[in-house]
């Protein structure tokens, strides 16, 4: 029967740490970074995955990892404040501690290619900074893409110029390199380069940019990954509550609609497996 | 060394947390986390005839102190069940509960009689589900169809049946009543109450199926009451279930009348909540120098006039 020291007994692994706050940055109008010191969470992390981090409100809330430093043990988080939690988040001093569940989901598949090309959209140059920072760290040759609505609402615009990839900027208004879309930004590239038969696009950002990309992938025949959002509650796949609208790529079940957890399954996908 | 064991009528579980349906799924994903034979046992996701995608999304909105959800039965079928996840649960060093969910009587009927040789502890009937367009809740809210349900399911099973009841009715006590009478071994309380939220922006419902069950600690006070009204109304045990989030909560169940109780939203917000609250529990009763837990089912002493 428990006491107080059995329970060690049996948990096998905590997914939930209390990480402090080291650094809280603000970026742009609605968007901060928030570095936090969880060591272990920095080992395990993979581009892709999240972590579902407690705010003042019921539910934990999904943050999308931008970065980490094994070395110094820091996690970066890249946050966009859409709400009473996100606000909050915002606020955190160094010091603060937070309750982090994860790492978790199913993140980019880098290996396999030798270039990776990220599309961003928006908030979703998050997550894809991460990819850079293991392209080098894998010795993958990768470029960025990088969209936004216009200059003024630009994030990570110098640390992706600092990633050691070729970066496009593109944004609606035409204030940076090319004027449209993420997509047509990739066209416009994918128009310059040799070909490259082991080539990926990783992409995350607006629903309707993402299929863009994956539309233009497919045209292309280049492998492409997406990288979905749902609401959540558990972010380990028991609740079924972040389902999200895919196609089965297995063999025996080609094609068939299936609600996939966006936690576990997802958030990234092959871009031929997702119904827009 | 406190006494953790309860019974809940035939069935002896070793702690009185279970984990409830649909927040745990089949324990795979929660046996990464800890030793799932920790538990008392767990409740299947609800099963169905045949496989269900469940409803679109968005399926979650937040509450204060809780969530709605309009998952809507997504779940492999009874077949994809038997074959791909009882096995596992079997396994897993507690009890497994089969928790089944139908549109009419030869739904349950069929699934019990499959399941009435097969390795499941106990049979939780969901007669409660609100994110269903026809079925459960239904037969859940009118006392003489669930007599009649529980009564068939009765006959094509010895299996413990648990009949869990929803709280979107007139009188609960009604309902408990029927289930006891009909042949139910213990009676689940409560499922989810039927609530609503609103996007007012963009004057539409945040949930896709328009409404959901509201699940957490806002609900707590609700089942609690309920358990307390039952316990006095009939004489199986009662399962108690809604918002529970600590081992102090755990006892006010006891207390209000539940020999076992469930555990669902807080596995959500906390993956190791089990474990946690059953830790809770026993310090609990050791500071207050009780030595079994069961001493306390139903203590509960109303004030008078």
């Amino acid at each position: 029967m428990p006491d107080d020291n059995s329970i060690n007994d049996v948990i096998l692994h905590d997914p939930v740490c209390l990480a402090p706050v080291v650094e809280n940055k603000q970026l742009g109008s609605q968007t901060f970074q928030l570095t936090v010191a969880a060591s272990a969470l920095a080992d395990a992390a993979q581009p892709g995955q999240f972590v579902n981090v407690t705010v003042n409100q019921f539910l934990r809330r999904p943050i999308g990892i931008m970065a980490v430093d094994r070395d110094q043990g820091l996690v970066r988080l890249g946050v966009r404040i859409q709400g009473k939690g996100s606000l909050w988040l915002s606020q955190r001093r160094p010091g603060d501690q937070l309750s982090l569940l994860g790492p978790l989901g199913h993140g980019f598949t880098l290996d396999g290619y030798e270039q990776i090309i990220t599309v961003g959209g928006g908030t979703g140059v998050f997550p894809l900074y991460f990819v850079q920072q293991i392209c080098r760290e894998k010795g993958i040759d990768s470029l960025a893409v990088c969209g936004y609505r216009s200059q003024s609402e630009s994030i990570l615009t110098e640390e992706y110029e600092a990633a050691g990839c070729q970066v496009l900027f593109a944004s609606d208004e035409g204030d940076m390199d090319v004027k449209g879309h993420a997509a047509l930004a990739l066209a416009q590239l994918l128009r310059q380069l040799p070909p490259q038969p082991r080539r990926a696009i990783l992409t995350c950002g607006p629903k309707p940019m993402m299929q863009a990309v994956a539309q233009l992938a497919a045209s292309e025949k280049i492998d492409c990954q997406v990288s979905l959002e749902e609401r959540m509650a558990c972010g380990i796949g028991v609740c079924l509550v972040c389902a999200c609208k895919t196609k089965s790529l297995a063999a025996q079940k080609q094609g068939q609609l299936i609600h996939a957890r966006c936690c576990v399954d997802g958030p990234v996908f092959q871009a031929g497996e997702v119904i827009w | 060394m406190v006494n953790m064991a309860v019974q809940v009528a035939d069935l002896t579980l070793k702690n009185p947390l279970l984990a409830a349906s649909g927040t745990f799924a089949f324990g795979r994903e929660m046996a990464c986390f800890y030793d799932l034979a920790a538990l008392g046992g767990i409740c299947s996701k609800g099963i169905t005839p045949n496989p269900r995608l469940g409803n679109d999304s968005p399926r979650v909105a937040e509450t204060a102190s809780g969530m709605l959800n309009s998952v809507g039965l997504q779940n492999p079928g009874i077949d994809a069940f038997i074959r791909d996840e009882l096995p596992f649960m079997a396994q897993s060093g507690t009890r497994t509960i089969a928790n089944i969910a139908g549109t009419s009587i030869e739904d349950y009927t069929m699934m019990a009689s499959r399941l009435d040789k097969l390795p499941v502890d106990a049979i939780e009937l969901n007669l409660s589900c609100p994110n269903v367009s026809t079925g459960c809740m239904l037969i859940g809210s009118d006392a003489s169809q669930l007599g009649l349900l529980i009564r068939e399911v009765r006959q094509v099973t010895a299996k413990p049946l648990w009949a869990k009841l929803t709280p979107n009715v007139t009188s609960i006590s009604e309902m408990a009543v029927a289930a006891e009478d009909a042949g139910a071994d213990a009676v689940v309380l409560i499922n989810t109450l039927l609530g609503l939220a609103v996007d007012w922006k963009s004057r539409r419902p945040v949930l896709r199926n328009n409404t959901g069950g509201l699940s957490g600690p806002a609900i707590k006070p609700v089942a609690l009451r309920m358990v307390s009204e039952v316990f006095q109304s009939i004489s199986i045990p009662i399962v108690g279930v809604g918002g529970i989030m600590t081992g102090e909560d755990v006892l006010e169940f006891v207390v209000a009348g539940a020999s076992a109780v469930q555990i669902g939203t807080a596995t959500l917000i906390s993956p190791c909540a089990g474990p946690e609250i059953i830790r809770q529990v026993a310090a609990l009763l050791g500071e207050a120098g009780i030595e079994s837990l069961s001493e306390l089912t139903g203590s509960l002493e109303y004030w008078t006039r």
